[in-house]
């Protein structure tokens, strides 16, 4: 058991040195991303087929896989290698596309809850599984705007520098939520317009974020259902700058 | 650790396996949606494949100060809920009878009354079952979003569900399988030891319905509490499984085991019609002590003395079985 736990503290010191060593106080041009300013509205860009979006530049950013973050975990293989990433600048909003290949697709519909009146009381929506888990993806970004010349950790920011997440999951939609450290990530109670499609194999979803300014670091995640991935069970990547 | 800790004693003698129970759980707390298959209380019939099935070797708990690793039960060990179609039936005249659906393949109390077998005789007795409000409690460790808690005025375990983003490494990390999962609101829930209703100077739901008045409810700190008599001071109660480390705070008085054939005279631990390995299993080497105490303070009435733990554990009256203690921050035991 010790032994292991010496295996996972090792193994999570190495995985954060290599992410110091690319991300440092100032991620390097290798993590820039070039933002593209599209005139269609962010309505429509939001809905546009993959056909709008292939004319934006596309960045290939490689994902990172958590280690085992506690001893009673599963171990995961790296199934998932990098996120294609695309960024469209209209109006007031920031456009973020992010496509993966996931060969499983871990999504579902939840019936509606329907209004239990009296009447239809003994029609009651039922639980269909318990032990399953959905495709999700995520973007994060300083909560606090301006530049700040030293990214927030990458494990959901800390105390000085707390963080927003624009957080999508394939099943329950989408959320805002903010954190200040890991393990204090909450809910705001917002969410935000965003829309997703599954086709052969690859996720394409599309974040409508707030505008956020050039020079702003962005982060991104994803979550494999099949893999049990949630919390921070997950694929990341270093943080990048936005041109 | 909470300044009380409030505790549940059922005495495994007076058990009915009747479910009413569970039913007054389920009316109150599980009657939503996506709670279909849950039930935080059960009654499940031992040797028996439990509620989740085999959910006693599945894993989880404490050893040597870690949490040990368990799979998720899957809907198939627990049983999916399903419902009749009353509504055909009454209103919409179908002719056949009302029939559940999906096909029930497995449930709650599968299977009650099988019991096993001693020899070439037939056993079982029931086991009610609550989330047992740990002393360390393997959930709250186990949750990455601090959404466990354990309340300091009375140490009830709760899970804010403002917090709770259904990780499931609670139910995990659990080693009796009594959080659930509710896919429709995408969070994890508990028994909450029907803490509303404690709180108005009411006892929980599950031990006012009980019609074998087998539970018995107070704060384990309190002297004068059914509860700390029954645990602490005629020691004939023990917990579930006590090496899975979590010390849980609900208690059982084993059964008095009497000997298969009834031979009079016979001590309890001869010829015992439930094998004394399977309490054992269930609840540590210490149930041995607790059965010749149990048997030694009904041989004091049966010579026409007089047994306090006896008197207490037949109690009749509500104020002998609970004490309930409303006001919990200005009292100080």
């Amino acid at each position: 058991m010790r032994t292991r736990q010496l295996l996972i503290v090792v193994s999570a010191c190495l995985l954060l040195s290599t992410i110091w060593a690319q991300t440092g106080a100032n991620p390097t041009a290798g993590q820039s991303l070039s933002v593209a300013t599209s005139s269609v509205s962010a309505d429509n860009l939001l809905k546009a087929g993959p056909a709008a979006w292939s004319q934006i530049a596309v960045k290939h950013v490689a994902l990172n896989r958590t280690p085992p973050l506690y001893d009673t975990d599963e171990p995961a293989t790296r199934e998932i290698s990098s996120v294609d990433v695309r960024l469209a600048r209209v109006s007031k909003n920031l456009l973020v596309q992010l496509s993966w290949r996931d060969p499983t697709h871990d999504a579902v519909t939840l019936a509606e809850v329907p209004d239990t009146t009296p009447e239809t009381r003994f029609r009651k929506v039922q639980t269909e599984a318990d032990d399953r888990f959905f495709d999700a993806a995520a973007v994060m970004f300083p909560a606090k705007s301006g530049s700040d010349a030293i990214a927030p950790s990458l494990q959901m920011g800390d105390a000085e520098h707390p963080v927003k997440i624009y957080y999508w999951n394939a099943t329950r939609g989408s959320m805002v939520m903010q954190a200040q450290g890991r393990g204090t990530t909450r809910r705001t109670g917002q969410n935000f317009p965003a829309n997703s499609t599954y086709q052969n194999g690859q996720w394409n979803v599309i974040f409508e974020l707030p505008d956020l300014p050039a020079g702003t670091t962005v982060a991104f995640a994803v979550w494999n259902g099949s893999q049990k991935d949630r919390d921070g069970r997950k694929y990341f990547s270093v943080w990048q700058v936005l041109e | 650790m909470s300044k009380h800790q409030y505790a549940m004693v059922m005495d495994l003698n007076k058990c009915l396996g009747c479910q009413t129970c569970t039913i007054a759980c389920k009316k109150l707390w599980t009657d939503r949606d996506g709670t279909g298959y849950m039930y935080w209380n059960n009654v499940e019939t031992r040797p028996g494949l439990g509620y989740p099935r085999q959910w006693d070797r599945i894993g989880g708990g404490w050893k040597d100060g870690a949490l040990q690793p368990s799979p998720l039960p899957t809907m198939d060990d627990y049983g999916h809920a399903w419902e009749y179609n009353y509504e055909q039936r009454l209103y919409e005249g179908k002719k056949q009878p009302v029939m559940p659906s999906p096909e029930p393949k497995s449930g709650c109390n599968w299977d009650e009354d099988v019991g096993g077998m001693n020899e070439d005789e037939n056993y079982f007795f029931y086991l009610p079952r609550i989330c047992n409000h740990c002393t360390y409690p393997a959930c709250l460790e186990a949750c990455p979003r601090k959404a466990i808690y354990k309340r300091e005025e009375d140490g009830i375990v709760v899970i804010d569900q403002d917090r709770c983003q259904g990780y499931r490494y609670c139910i995990k990390a659990c080693p009796y399988k009594k959080i659930y999962f509710n896919e429709v609101t995408g969070k994890s829930e508990k028994c909450i030891f029907c803490y509303p209703r404690l709180e108005k100077g009411e006892v929980n739901a599950c031990a006012a319905q009980c019609p074998g008045r087998l539970r018995f409810v107070g704060l384990l700190d309190d002297p004068e509490s059914p509860v700390h008599k029954l645990v602490l001071v005629h020691k004939i109660a023990l917990p579930l499984f006590p090496e899975k480390g979590t010390q849980p705070n609900v208690f059982y008085v084993p059964p008095f085991n009497p000997p298969k054939r009834a031979n009079y005279g016979k001590s309890i631990q001869e010829d015992p019609r439930v094998p004394l390995d399977y309490l054992i299993y269930l609840f540590g080497p210490e149930v041995k002590d607790v059965i010749l105490r149990l048997g030694a303070e009904l041989n004091k009435t049966q010579q026409g003395g007089r047994s306090e733990a006896l008197q207490l554990l037949t109690g009749r009256d509500a104020e002998t079985r609970y004490h309930v203690r409303p006001q919990l921050v200005q009292i100080q035991l």
